[in-house]
């Protein structure tokens, strides 16, 4: 935590503006005489409720603009009556969501019926809190950053799950399976990912992390993560893992409208089932966040010279542009089967996840010049090539066989 | 001090509810709360990346491996089971009793250190020791893993190659024969 100075005059710079709150709370309970630990304690929630407010109006934000975009991508107009260009559209429909009626089935488990969208929503905020928005803009600067995203994320498995037994009905059991077989494939790789930016960073910390993807190559090609031959393979590997973490189109398997209803989701109606939406928007915020830590520099500037600028509105421009492609993806691309998925997941994203870990360790090891790139760059383009034609020739599409539907 | 006599009752009623909960799947998430409330308490404790690991690898991984394998096996009715063969607790006492025995045995041996005695370790210095003077143990558990890992894949072939359906489907079928359980009860 940065020293807290009533005199501080980069207090109303723009940089700092997201950490106003923060301060200010801290400075008008120093000024009251309340304890130390008070002080921290009610700067800490300030911090949180800072980034809360952000990205729940961000989450009402994008329920608005991914239906605008998905319906410019079919065509369409998409929601205009509810103020103007529809901008009244998420209060419309919180009022809905809020006003229904809570139904919970008969034959459901009402404890644990009420904890799993709580269980689901909990993670994504507390993932959302170490992430390095800014310079000076870290609301939970852990060391170990990296390791509490993936222990608190580790959580969302287990509250679909309960969600989907709780319900005691077929569909969403059925969703909660095919969820978690799908969350636990594609963690897998994800980590593996993660993992080669720990070996090259040398450190668990996300701020870290994002400092040492500072500077340009050649003065001008920014030293992002993403720059570098395995940073580029597992920046999509990374990139791939997260849309099926955020179990969105084309890996919605687990709530596909047109097969079992809404998954996990079916049985749950009005507040409940706004939380299961919440929570997952704010899990696609923070695994896009971390991926924008990890791979594309974070609030590091895209270019030299842009540095007056705010370094979190950098982030936020990247978050936005990453979010976009989601949708764009969504709105492109048709479901996968899901002997597909998991084909994809074992015999593509792993193996090839797995090469980038002895390729950044070539390229650490190597002093990350010109040699790195011409040893780096075959290990990693000719098995690329060759699970690519193999998967295009043999494996995709695979046939599939009906055992119980003669 | 305060923390943990606040957590050690919670985690063992957890524990006692994951043995004596009648449903399998009750006692799976109980056993993943007690976990948990393991985490929290290296957490309290300043053991960070252990609360975190215990937390990634038991909640997020083991228990879900519990529930997984509760919702792909058919539920059979163990209760019922022990009473008609009441030789089948003999196994379970035998091997509760020695690891009862090492615990308690371990336990007397340690010398309890004093408060604000605690080593604070950064993770560095944590990678470098499990890395260097503890190579041989990461090693041999790298080796048991891929060996588990080849494994698998092997059951996995096998089970696809002999034709057998891969997917089980069975407790889709119980459920309509008996029409109003729920799968897994």
């Amino acid at each position: 935590m940065l020293p807290l100075a009533a005199s501080d005059a980069s207090l109303f710079s723009p940089e700092f503006l997201p950490r106003l709150p923060q301060r200010l709370v801290e400075m008008i309970l120093t000024n009251l005489g309340a304890a130390e630990s008070l002080v921290s304690i009610a700067g800490f929630l300030a911090a949180a409720g800072t980034v809360l407010a952000v990205f729940l109006s961000a989450f009402a934000l994008l329920s608005l603009i991914e239906r605008k975009i998905l319906a410019r991508a079919q065509n369409r107009i998409g929601p205009n009556r509810a103020g103007w260009f529809g901008i009244l559209q998420p209060v419309a429909d919180g009022i809905k969501m809020l006003t229904k009626e809570d139904i919970v089935p008969a034959k459901a488990e009402r404890l644990l019926h009420l904890l799993a969208p709580i269980l689901i929503v909990l993670p994504s905020i507390l993932a959302l809190g170490v992430i390095p928005y800014g310079r000076e803009w870290t609301p939970l600067p852990l060391e170990l950053g990296l390791l509490f995203f993936f222990a608190v994320g580790s959580m969302t498995e287990l509250a679909i799950f309960i969600a989907g037994w709780a319900s005691g009905s077929k569909f969403p059991m059925l969703g909660a399976m095919r969820a978690i077989s799908q969350m636990v494939s594609y963690e897998l790789p994800l980590m593996i990912c993660a993992l080669g930016v720990i070996m090259v960073s040398g450190t668990l910390s996300l701020p870290r992390i994002v400092e040492c993807q500072g500077g340009f190559h050649l003065g001008f090609i920014p030293a992002w993560n993403l720059f570098t031959p395995w940073g580029l393979v597992a920046g999509l590997l990374f990139y791939i893992c997260s849309i099926a973490e955020a179990n969105r189109c084309p890996f919605d398997l687990p709530e596909g409208e047109s097969e079992i209803v809404a998954g996990h989701m079916t049985e749950y109606s009005g507040f409940k089932y706004a939380l299961f939406f919440m929570g997952e928007y704010l899990g696609l915020f923070a695994i896009s966040g971390l991926g924008i830590t990890l791979f594309l520099g974070g609030w590091q500037a895209p270019l030299p010279g842009l540095d007056f600028v705010p370094s979190w509105i950098w982030f936020f421009g990247k978050l936005a542009l990453v979010i976009f492609s989601f949708l764009w993806i969504r709105a492109t691309y048709p479901r996968v089967r899901i002997d597909q998925l998991m084909r994809f997941a074992w015999l593509c994203m792993i193996p090839m996840s797995l090469l980038t870990l002895p390729a950044a360790a070539i390229w650490h090891f190597t002093g990350r010049g010109a040699l790195s790139w011409v040893v780096t760059v075959p290990l990693l383009a000719v098995p690329w090539i060759i699970t690519a034609m193999i998967f295009n020739r043999r494996l995709s599409p695979a046939t599939r066989h009906y055992h119980f539907a003669e | 001090m305060i923390p943990l006599l606040i957590l050690s009752p919670l985690i063992l009623l957890a524990a006692l509810g994951a043995v004596w909960m009648a449903r399998p799947v009750h006692a799976a998430l109980l056993l993943a709360l007690s976990l948990a409330l393991n985490a929290v308490l290296y957490l309290v404790m300043g053991a960070d990346f252990i609360g975190l690991v215990q937390f990634m690898v038991y909640v997020g991984a083991v228990a879900v491996l519990i529930v997984f394998s509760l919702l792909i096996t058919r539920p059979g009715d163990e209760a019922e089971e022990l009473r008609r063969r009441p030789g089948a607790l003999l196994p379970g006492v035998a091997c509760t009793l020695p690891v009862l025995a090492m615990v308690l045995f371990t336990v007397s041996k340690t010398a309890i250190l004093e408060t604000g005695n605690a080593p604070s370790i950064s993770m560095e210095s944590l990678g470098k020791t499990l890395f260097t003077s503890h190579a041989p143990a990461v090693l041999a558990l790298a080796v048991l893993l891929t060996a588990v890992m080849i494994g698998a894949a092997l059951l996995a072939r096998g089970a696809h190659a002999s034709g057998l359906p891969r997917s089980a489907s069975c407790e889709t079928k119980t459920a309509d024969e008996t029409g109003s359980e729920p799968p897994i009860s």
